[in-house]
């Protein structure tokens, strides 16, 4: 078990989340949903956004249309579809139960881990 | 020191270094494999490569001259590798275990794309280096391991002497694959319409630029068929085109033309018009190089598979759940059985109608395209013209139209917008439901009216002669006709004139004791003034020279006046003991002559008589007191029961039959069955000598029946008197004499 894999593991489950939390601000181009992902020091690859937003759309969570760019060829703008704001908010929901699972679980940890550092203080005091 | 290309990539022109060039194809090479077998691989790679050009265009917006080995590396960077996406788990070890990383895929491209000679399976490629026109025949030689001038001579006699080697060949065009998509780099072209350069809807642009010709070429061979048209040449030479092209007005390849401009997508945006034009060095076309077009083969091979075998398995579920369900209930009732089994034989008739009806349609096309022509001589000008097109186009053209390109996107399995394009099928079929109506309707209206009909003598030069021959000196042959089609009444048709075979000869007794001849002239009209007007139009010429009569083999009809069911009445007057003959060329069929005009049937105005019916062309009659009999003294009508005699003395009854008419005396009685009355015995008034003829026979029969029923009667008597004198001699005793009733015969 090692720790890049479970990282990456973790990541890939809340990337679909996050690709619609950025979309649902508003139109947005693949290169602008990075940007923002990155400002949110989140990185991904383009390589990985694409396959994911194509997925999406064939799921008809996503539509998109083509705007001419003055640099390069037109461009694909994503937006969500009705089924993509429901869907949205479903991930949004189970999110926040996960997140407050994992709040809740790792805090009762850190008190535990702090327990047994007053533990080990109290233990150690005597020397 | 470097080289530097210019790429054209998604329609960007890019200066490019040949290693950045190399690094660039092995990673969209990489691209491509990882997502082989993802769903929308293509728009995926599309998406990545057009950011990929954008970042290009802006590198190249900064003043670097050219890209370099490093801009892509860092392009490459910030796309990731596909060893790095964040994809479904399997997927990413299972393309990571057969590709091993992309860092060696420069290589791997090298020896995984083969412009080298494959060496286990030979496939058949168009030799782009030893062409003629398309290479077909290079590359058939190639893969038969034959010299290429054989099959060119084998082509080139093919479509000489049939025309089907020309389509073949076309067909092999299109479908071999060049060889030059075996080499890095060069063009993978796709079938587009070009919006660009159009005429109607850019097929013919598209299909030349598709095949590197000008467009010109692909327009005129659309257009051969038209021209055909315009020329009335049917043999081309070299180029005799399959029969349904070869119509003489064809929309043969219009209806090709819609279908194409139905079925290829319209080169929409840049990135299309260069896949259309197959620019060389292009992103797109190095993607699908061989390896992977063999993959996509596969692909969709194994998906077809997939799909067929569910869809089979699917079938075979319900019916072997239903087979399930009767067999589970068999046991109690045979009825589940026979439901079962009416089932699936009404789904069977239900295939082989609907299949009968697709089969019709398509018939029905064929025949209105090869009838066309004749409208001329049918519709006026004007508005009926305009309904009779939107009939050929809309009524049927656009249901064949539609069931093949049904068929097409069925096959291809197209799911883009199938609602407008049925929308549209059903909306442009019903305009033609409407045209087809209103073109009955109005055709109908120019039937309605009959002419006055009157009887015109025709003037005999020698009407003592013996024997009279009926003969045509027309040059139509019968047998012969111009057109394959061949449509009653129609015979011959050319550009103004069509002959109409409505004649009818009908064979009558004179009162004179020589020859004479009328002629009855009838047209439909819409008004009776204008069926007048055409009837005296009708030119049909009648003349006598020595003992032939030669009469016109049909009606000629030009474009001005129209078909309106001209039709002609010959009546030839013989009188009693002379001959008439009518000569094989008279008329259209092979053995029997029609007398009557298919059309006529059923018509108030015509009595259909006896003596129309069973004669024989080429065979000598003479004309007695009771009618036509042939030289051997058969009775011209009777030629279906010659052979039966017309007494017949059988053990217990006599039965005595002449020309249907049945006189039967048995133990039950006398039935008489007058075969007349059933029948059409109606005369009109040039016939009313014949019917006194007639009258005067049928009493002499009916005289000779009572008599031969009084000899019975007599007889009868006679031996009850035996009987009674017998019995009284013997018996002594009383016996009331037996009855015999003889009914009452009722001979009027």
């Amino acid at each position: 078990m090692n720790i890049d894999n479970t990282a990456s593991q973790m990541r890939k489950g809340v990337l679909e989340f996050c690709i619609l939390s950025v979309i649902k601000q508003g139109e947005a181009y693949p290169s602008d949903i990075i940007d923002k992902m990155k400002a949110a020091n989140l990185n991904i690859f383009e390589g990985t956004l694409y396959p994911l937003l194509t997925r999406l759309k064939n799921a008809e969570f996503l539509t998109y249309r083509w705007i001419e760019s003055n640099s390069g060829p037109p461009r694909k703008y994503f937006s969500l579809t009705e089924k993509g704001a429901q869907f949205y908010k479903e991930l949004e929901a189970t999110w926040n139960e996960l997140a407050n699972a994992v709040k809740a679980l790792s805090e009762a940890e850190q008190e535990h881990t702090a327990g047994q550092e007053n533990a080990n203080i109290n233990f150690n005091n005597p020397q | 020191m470097k080289q530097v290309i210019n790429i054209n990539f998604h329609g960007q022109v890019v200066p490019i270094e040949t290693s950045a060039f190399e690094l660039l194809k092995a990673y969209t090479d990489s691209l491509s494999r990882y997502f082989a077998n993802e769903e929308g691989k293509e728009e995926i790679i599309n998406d990545i490569e057009s950011r990929i050009g954008e970042l290009f265009q802006g590198r190249l917006k900064k003043g670097a001259t050219c890209i370099t080995d490093d801009d892509v590396n860092a392009i490459i960077k910030s796309m990731g590798r596909p060893e790095e996406f964040e994809g479904e788990e399997e997927k990413v070890a299972s393309t990571l275990g057969e590709s091993a990383g992309s860092k060696t895929s420069e290589q791997q491209a090298k020896t995984e794309v083969p412009p080298t000679t494959p060496t286990g399976n030979k496939r058949l490629f168009r030799d782009e280096n030893n062409k003629v026109i398309g290479g077909v025949c290079g590359g058939l030689a190639n893969y038969f391991g034959t010299d290429p001038v054989i099959i060119r001579v084998i082509f080139a006699v093919v479509a000489l002497a049939f025309g089907t080697g020309l389509l073949a060949y076309i067909i092999l065009w299109v479908a071999v694959p060049s060889s030059a998509s075996t080499t890095i780099g060069a063009s993978r072209k796709k079938l587009f319409r070009d919006p660009d350069d159009k005429f109607i809807a850019g097929v013919c642009r598209g299909i030349g630029n598709y095949f590197g010709v000008s467009a010109w070429i692909p327009r005129i061979l659309f257009l051969i068929p038209f021209l055909s048209f315009a020329f009335r040449d049917r043999h081309w030479g070299a180029f005799d085109f399959p029969g349904f092209l070869n119509l003489s007005f064809s929309p043969g390849s219009l209806i090709i033309y819609i279908i194409l401009w139905l079925v290829i997508p319209e080169a929409s945006n840049t990135a299309e018009k260069l896949e259309m034009k197959g620019e060389k060095v292009d992103m797109n076309s190095i993607k699908n190089s061989v390896v992977e077009e063999m993959k996509g083969v596969q692909q969709r091979a194994e998906k077809f598979g997939k799909e067929a075998s569910a869809v089979v398995g699917e079938k075979g579920r319900v019916m072997g759940s239903e087979i399930k369900t009767v067999a589970k209930r068999g046991g109690r009732s045979l009825g589940d059985v026979i439901i079962f089994l009416v089932k699936a034989f009404a789904y069977f008739i239900i295939g082989c109608v609907s299949f009968g009806l697709v089969v019709a349609l398509f018939a029905l096309a064929v025949v209105s395209i090869g009838l066309f022509p004749l409208k001329e001589f049918l519709l006026t000008e004007g508005w009926q013209n305009a309904l009779a097109w939107g009939t050929l186009l809309f009524f049927i053209a656009v249901p064949v139209i539609g069931i093949i390109t049904w068929i097409i996107r069925r096959l291809t399995k197209m799911k883009s917008n199938r609602k407008i394009l049925r929308a549209s099928f059903i909306s442009l079929w019903i305009v033609g439901w409407v045209c087809f109506i209103c073109l009955i309707a109005s055709i109908s209206k120019d039937f309605k009216s009959i002419n006055n009909v009157n009887e015109q003598n025709v003037t005999l030069s020698n009407p003592a002669i013996n024997k009279l021959l009926l003969t045509t000196n027309s040059p139509l042959k019968s047998g012969y006709r111009y057109n394959s089609f061949r449509i009653e009444p129609f015979e011959a048709w050319d550009e103004d004139t069509v002959t109409v075979k409505n004649i009818e000869i009908k064979i009558i007794k004179s009162t004179s004791d020589s020859f004479s001849v009328t002629l009855l002239k009838i047209a439909n009209g819409r008004t009776k003034r204008f069926a007048d007007t055409l009837a005296n139009l009708i030119q049909f010429n009648v003349e006598q020279k020595d003992s032939l009569l030669i009469v016109d083999k049909g009606i000629a009809i030009n474009r001005k006046d129209k078909f309106r069911n001209q039709r002609v009445v010959l009546n030839v007057y013989v009188p009693v003991g002379k001959q008439i003959r009518i000569d094989k060329s008279v008329g259209w069929g092979n053995n029997n002559v029609r007398f009557d005009g298919p059309w006529n049937e059923g018509d108030y105005f015509i009595d259909r008589d006896d003596e129309e019916h069973g004669w024989e062309s080429n065979v000598d009659y003479i004309m007695k007191a009771d009618g036509l009999y042939t030289l051997d003294g058969r009775k011209a009508e009777d030629w279906d029961n010659d052979h039966e005699p017309k007494v017949k003395i059988g053990p217990s009854s006599i039965e005595i039959n002449d020309n249907g008419d049945k006189i039967k005396i048995d133990k039950n009685g006398v039935k008489v069955h007058d075969g007349s009355n059933g029948d059409n015995y109606r005369y009109n008034g040039n016939e009313s000598i014949n019917k006194i003829d007639s009258m005067k026979q049928k009493l002499d029969e009916q005289q000779r029946v009572k008599d031969s029923l009084e000899k019975v009667k007599h007889n009868v008597e006679k031996q009850l008197e035996k009987i009674e004198d017998k019995k009284e001699n013997e018996t002594e005793a009383v016996v009331y004499p037996a009855t015999i009733f003889i009914p009452f015969i009722n001979f009027d």
